[in-house]
């Protein structure tokens, strides 16, 4: 489990943690989110393994780059494009709550494929890839506040 | 009260608004441009959102990002500082239809006071004096004469399309107002399009001195009294004390009673300043007014005791004003410089680039409200005003003396700015005797 931002050790309990990824493994849960008072504990499988942990406050600047603060990403690598929100709003990986994703891990984007949505001021604005490639990464999650600029996806232009 | 507000708006005024914030419980949602990623008064708000890249039309003065940081931040109002959105009725607006309130005037009040014509009428008729003028456009000769001699020489004719002090000219008398209307039309013609022009009675060193109002919900309209602004350089302003020099009680009195009066009758709320420019004789005369809070707000706030940020915050919740006109008391002297990345021996031209090195001075009496710091890059992208320096004292003297004092510690290495310029003003016997009107740094041209 790969571990972002914030001191881990002094706030939260290495036991405690353990406990909680194994009641996610006995209840084949992919995702937990906590929160009490100003601390939060964000624990997810599958695809990006990420555990984030850190005071509510610090969300809100680190959250753009928790994310890719995470091992795998390699950023700097040349063949590596991300796909930058254009907008500040809310992020929806799928057109509505019921529908399939945009497009998800492995697929393959033009520069025209809407990859997601996001809304802005109650107007919902498709968005573009602008590059071509297959799909590495999901950065975000769904219904997440994003700022301009921020990483939504990361693509692999020479696939 | 608010739980969560939004400052629009970036260094030191942000940063001011964050403390305010701070001190009334209140959780601060910032924005920020790519040039501002990563400034320290940042880390004060709860949560901070990227808006955009430097250019402030795409990101502090883009609403639609404005506005969506705000509602991804939950905010309840929006604080929009000075400059940038702070005067856009239209944003004021979105806000309101937003059900985010906006930490200033209403979008209507807003509007009335910022089209001069309707101003001018609203000062007009609540007995407010005006710069004696023509009462529209100047159709021919004839009329451009009959209104000089009902106004008096010297007068100004000024182009209708113009700005910044662009297309005017003055007239001493018949033959050079002639020769004035027929220059200014040619002159507006090229440079606009438009040679419409108008006359104004030409107000000769002119003293700027501006009255900070202050309205609740609740029918409360206050001053706080004056600020003297007429030590300034091409328009802007470089130096503001409080009280204005040589201006007799009676003026100061009747002046400040005449903001409120054009505040009641305008309908407005929350902070604003109206302006007013004061000739030889001690007359005034309205000029305008700026619906929001102003750069030079903390003279006042050293003078009076009152914090006017969070006033308005107050105000904007819907709390009533804790005083009463008769409780407001200026105390002592205040002085501000403001503090520009500038070189003076390259004509004031902005000098972006690294502070290598910043100390601020302290002591009794002193305030440095600045967002900047050592390794901090001044942006050529916004203005040049790294920080304000502000002093207060008993006595005029010696808030001169303190900011001589206070501008000698102050070091900032690495960028050209204008604390020597300030030296120079406030060492200067026109100052000292307070003979400072808005001609005097480019009649004794100092600072160069």
């Amino acid at each position: 489990m790969a571990s972002s931002g914030g001191n881990a050790g002094d706030i939260f309990d290495v036991k405690k943690i353990r406990r909680l990824v194994e009641l996610m493994n006995e209840h084949e849960l992919s995702e937990i989110d906590l929160r009490q008072a100003d601390q939060r504990i964000r624990i997810r499988k599958g695809g990006e393994p990420m555990v984030t942990m850190a005071p509510v406050r610090a969300q809100a600047g680190p959250a753009a780059s928790a994310p890719e603060a995470a091992p795998a990403a390699k950023v700097d690598d040349q063949f590596t494009a991300l796909v930058k929100s254009p907008m500040v709003g809310t992020f929806y990986a799928a057109p509505s709550p019921d529908a399939p994703a945009f497009i998800k891990v492995g697929d393959h984007v033009g520069p025209q494929s809407i990859v997601c949505v996001i809304e802005a001021m109650k107007v919902f604005n498709e968005i573009p890839a602008e590059v071509a490639g297959q799909v590495m990464a999901v950065l975000v999650e769904n219904g997440e506040p994003v700022e301009f600029g921020q990483p939504l996806f990361k693509v692999d232009t020479r696939k | 009260m608010y739980k969560r507000i939004l400052v629009a708006n970036r260094g030191e005024i942000a940063l001011r608004i964050i403390r305010a914030c701070r001190e009334l419980g209140i959780e601060t949602v910032a924005i920020f441009s790519d040039a501002d990623r990563g400034a320290p008064y940042l880390e004060l708000a709860d949560e901070a959102y990227c808006v955009g890249p430097a250019k402030g039309s795409e990101s502090y003065r883009k609403i639609d990002r404005v506005i969506s940081a705000a509602e991804i931040g939950n905010v309840q109002a929006i604080h929009p500082g000075y400059g940038f959105l702070s005067e856009n009725a239209h944003f004021n607006e979105v806000c309101r239809s937003c059900n985010i309130d906006f930490i200033g005037p209403t979008p209507e009040a807003m509007t009335r006071l910022g089209d001069k014509n309707t101003a001018r009428r609203i000062a007009r008729e609540a007995k407010v004096p005006t710069v004696p003028g023509s009462e529209g456009l100047i159709d021919n000769e004839a009329e451009a004469m009959r209104v000089a001699h009902e106004i008096g020489f010297p007068v100004l004719v000024k182009a209708s399309a113009g700005g910044g002090g662009r297309g005017m000219r003055v007239a001493l008398n018949d033959l050079a107002l002639k020769m004035a209307l027929q220059q200014a039309r040619t002159e507006a013609e090229a440079a606009f399009g438009d040679g419409s022009i108008y006359l104004e009675k030409y107000v000769e060193h002119p003293r700027h001195v501006e009255v900070q109002m202050l309205a609740d919900h609740h029918g409360n309209v206050v001053h706080l009294w004056e600020r003297d602004c007429s030590t300034q350089r091409r328009h802007q302003k470089l130096i503001e004390e409080s009280p204005s020099p040589r201006l007799s009680q009676q003026t100061r009195e009747a002046m400040c009673e005449a903001a409120v009066r054009l505040g009641k009758a305008a309908g407005y709320t929350n902070a604003g300043t109206v302006e007013f420019i004061v000739d030889q004789q001690g007359n005034f005369y309205f000029i305008e007014v700026n619906a929001r809070i102003q750069v030079e707000h903390p003279v006042t706030e050293m003078m009076t005791g009152v914090d006017l940020i969070k006033a308005q915050i107050r105000v904007a919740s819907g709390e009533p004003l804790p005083f009463k006109q008769k409780d407001i008391k200026a105390q002592g002297a205040a002085i501000e410089c403001r503090i520009n990345a500038e070189d003076p021996k390259k004509n004031f031209q902005p000098s972006p680039g690294k502070i290598t090195r910043l100390m601020a001075p302290g002591g009794f009496g002193v305030r440095f409200d600045s967002h900047a710091y050592p390794g901090y890059v001044v942006s050529p992208h916004y203005d040049s005003m790294i920080g304000k320096l502000i002093v207060h004292q008993p006595t005029r003297t010696e808030a001169i003396e303190c900011m001589l004092r206070a501008l000698a510690e102050l070091r900032i290495e690495g960028i050209k700015t204008t604390v020597p310029l300030h030296r120079e003003i406030l060492g200067h016997a026109a100052f000292a005797e307070g003979r400072i009107d808005t001609t005097f740094i480019e009649r004794t041209g100092l600072g160069q």
